[in-house]
């Protein structure tokens, strides 16, 4: 398995024999096909962010993620959660499927 | 690294999260013209009504347009939810205006795809777009004659009776 990206809590990997995706969360890794993978991508856009930082509209400050039609389950918190939207940007550029670019740091 | 995720998907996925914004964007002018085709039936604009769930039919062909290039493209089209429909309008005018103002919006927002697309060098996505450029040149024309034609007709006496009867001549 080849490294995608790696952010400060989790690992983006290819498995170029299995044509598919692996995502390490810590205390598990998650095996993604890239339709899994957009599905991610698509959950992660749609988390206001900024209502975690608003008591009356996010009081607890997690998200709960549903992955893989619902086979995995987590519970993230805010900066987990920003954590994982920059893991997901960045690999979607390394993979090569972004107009983004990468930065050069 | 193999490139699987290019082999599994055509286009960028900025493209994606662009048309994903049109499909619900086609799904709301689709809703919006059957509010329309409830708004003239309910005050006897009967040809009108069936002019607006034409519309409202061909928009939604459009949303499912979009939608199934994403599915062609190996992306992930989302199904929209649609949310803020205006049901009350003051006039037949009003409908008519409100329906350019709408088709303006949604050739703004393809314009704008099309901008994007070619800056990304997403030829596959500005290439589908093409269809929509000119249909929309279309659509703004369709109701830009009927406006012109209340205009001509005037409110006034039976002109209300007029309008809704020659609308059928907008009508496939």
């Amino acid at each position: 398995m080849n490294v995608v990206f790696q952010s400060t809590y989790y690992t983006l990997y290819q498995a170029n024999n299995e044509r598919c995706f692996y995502i390490d969360f810590g205390q598990k890794t998650v095996r993604m096909s890239l339709c899994q993978l957009l599905s991610l991508r698509h959950k992660l856009m749609s988390i206001a962010i900024e209502n975690h930082f608003d008591s009356d509209l996010n009081s607890h400050g997690f998200e709960v993620l549903m992955l893989c039609n619902k086979e995995h389950l987590f519970v993230l918190n805010t900066l987990e959660i920003l954590d994982l939207k920059k893991l997901v940007d960045h690999g979607f550029m390394e993979i090569g499927i972004s107009a983004k670019t990468v930065a050069i740091v | 690294m193999k490139d699987i995720a290019r082999q599994s998907m055509s286009i960028k996925v900025e493209s994606m999260d662009l048309l994903n914004g049109q499909i619900k964007m086609e799904a709301h002018a689709s809703a919006t013209y059957l509010a329309m085709a409830s708004w003239c039936e309910q005050n006897g604009f009967f040809t009108s009504a069936k002019f607006f769930f034409k519309q409202a039919e061909e928009e939604r062909e459009h949303m499912m347009k979009i939608f199934n290039f994403l599915v062609d493209t190996g992306g992930n089209p989302i199904s929209p939810e649609v949310t803020d429909i205006n049901h009350d309008y003051s006039s037949i005018v009003d409908v008519f205006e409100s329906t350019l103002e709408h088709e303006v919006k949604v050739t703004q927002s393809i314009h704008n795809i099309v901008k994007k697309a070619r800056e990304m060098g997403d030829i596959a996505t500005e290439r589908f777009l093409d269809w929509f450029v000119m249909e929309q040149v279309e659509e703004e024309n369709t109701i830009r004659d009927i406006l012109d034609m209340i205009e001509v007709t005037g409110t006034e006496g039976v002109g209300l009776q007029m309008i809704d009867n020659q609308v059928a001549n907008w009508i496939d």
